[in-house]
């Protein structure tokens, strides 16, 4: 196999890879914020119940996380497995990626003084005011760079749906390598993270420039 | 002292001469080994030869009352090895050939026989391999049925809808168990061994990929054949078959007559 066909063939499975990515990237970003906002809930049981749902989800590896997912409602309940293997890959990742971001968001907050809500108070703010016009527009400059940390790590954790058997980049690359006892396909497939990486810094610091009006 | 020696000596020697003599006159069976191909035929760590075939044709050779012989072929030119009379038959986890049958060999019927299959559901209404057609299903990447989907088989998995590679195969009979695929392209020992331990599935064996070894004889050697096979059937008969394949897991589920 020449190593056009190799890259043309796991290109194939770069769509799969993408949408992996993005809708992960769309699901977890807004779940974390409702998570993160349940952690700092006054309730001590909506807190304590939410922090330990955290800490099992940042505490077992994604990968079982996804076999849990994928094939947990067979073994338990006899449910079918999912044919479109993309489903549970995406409820797997959003749900694991969004206990992530909850910490990073409530970091972000915890960060803003208590004088700032003080203030809004005494300029007639309503909470939900408070928190969309003052507090969630600083909170999102101050995680700008965790964020990018987390979403870079998710380009490089979407190789781990081959656990399950979703046919995504690395997937292909591997049976590649080995029907071909060669170890090119792990260089393309190092290659094709870089470049994607590369791609989504760019896109992040572009963001993170954006954001950076007060300076 | 040195005639003392040469007394001795000569005393040995007339004595082995009689001993030769008084022997009872056994017929030689020498069997033809490859003996770097483990476990069928190897060197055991104390030297002597060894192995699956060795050790069941040991045990026949002493039911017959032959006397056990080995010779080590050159595996290229083994059956011209044969036709030389160099060895009585060739008998060492040898894939029979089409062209050992078209060269007019006694082939022995095969005793080992490692087959891809497709394990299905029962109630998938699927009998043939024609109806997996449009179907999906499931291999274990790295196996022989991975490799044969890419290769001899091509025109097979080019029928199916989609090929998943798992990566073990607890996943691939788990995606099968839950639905997602309708068929698992496996060995035939791993289908039989999960189909016998859980319900509902079923196995079709369309000889993919079939690979079976058995023994060579000399065009003329039909009877010695029929004599050696009637042997084996006795100790897969009595139970010694049995307990000798039982020293060699990685073959025994393939063993066909222990099915």
């Amino acid at each position: 196999m020449s190593l056009f066909t190799m890259i043309l063939k796991m290109s194939e499975g770069l769509g799969r890879t993408c949408a992996i990515f993005f809708l992960t990237i769309l699901f977890a970003l807004p779940l974390g914020m409702v998570v993160a906002l349940l952690r700092m809930s006054k309730r001590k049981v909506v807190s304590a119940v939410t922090r330990f749902i955290i800490s099992v989800l940042r505490g077992t590896p994604l990968m079982l996380q996804l076999l849990a997912v994928t094939y947990g409602p067979y073994y338990l309940f006899g449910f079918s497995v999912s044919r479109n293997k993309l489903v549970p890959v995406i409820i797997a990742f959003a749900i694991n990626y969004a206990a992530y971001f909850a910490e990073i968001y409530r970091g972000g907050i915890e960060s803003i003084s208590k004088g700032q809500y003080e203030a809004c108070e005494v300029l007639g703010y309503t909470k939900a005011q408070t928190f969309f016009k003052v507090i969630l527009p600083q909170v999102v400059k101050r995680i700008m760079p965790s964020v990018t940390n987390e979403v870079v790590t998710l380009v490089k954790d979407t190789s781990m749906a081959f656990t399950v058997s979703y046919q995504e980049m690395f997937t292909i690359g591997k049976q590649i390598a080995n029907s071909q006892t060669s170890f090119m396909p792990f260089i393309v497939a190092g290659v094709f993270y870089f470049v994607f990486n590369a791609i989504v810094d760019f896109v992040m610091g572009w963001f993170e420039k954006k954001l950076n009006y007060y300076h | 002292m040195k005639k003392f020696l040469t007394l001795i000596l000569v005393a040995a020697m007339t004595l082995s001469l009689v001993a030769c003599g008084s022997k009872k006159e056994s017929k030689k069976f020498t069997m033809g080994i490859d003996p770097e191909y483990p476990p069928f035929s190897y060197m055991g760590d104390d030297g002597s030869y060894t192995g699956f075939d060795v050790e069941i044709c040991k045990a026949v050779c002493e039911k017959l009352g032959y006397e056990f012989n080995v010779f080590e072929v050159n595996w290229d030119e083994k059956l011209v090895q044969l036709d030389a009379n160099e060895c009585d038959c060739v008998w060492a986890g040898m894939t029979i050939l089409d062209s050992m049958k078209e060269a007019g060999y006694t082939l022995s019927a095969p005793y080992y026989s490692n087959t891809q299959v497709l394990l299905v559901k029962e109630d998938s209404g699927i009998a043939s391999s024609a109806d997996v057609a449009g179907k999906d299903v499931a291999v274990m990447l790295g196996t022989s049925g991975d490799e044969l989907l890419n290769t001899d088989l091509k025109d097979l998995a080019d029928t199916f809808n989609n090929v998943i590679t798992c990566d073990s195969f607890l996943k691939c009979f788990t995606e099968l168990g839950g639905g997602a695929v309708d068929a698992v392209f496996v060995d035939y020992p791993v289908a039989a061994s999960y189909a016998k331990e859980n319900a509902g599935y079923k196995i079709i064996d369309e000889n993919y990929g079939a690979e079976e070894y058995g023994i060579a004889f000399r065009a003329a050697d039909k009877e010695l054949c029929a004599e050696i096979e009637k042997a084996v059937a006795e100790l897969v008969a009595d139970g010694t078959y049995a307990k000798i394949a039982e020293k060699y897991p990685d073959i025994i589920d393939n063993l066909v007559f222990l099915r």
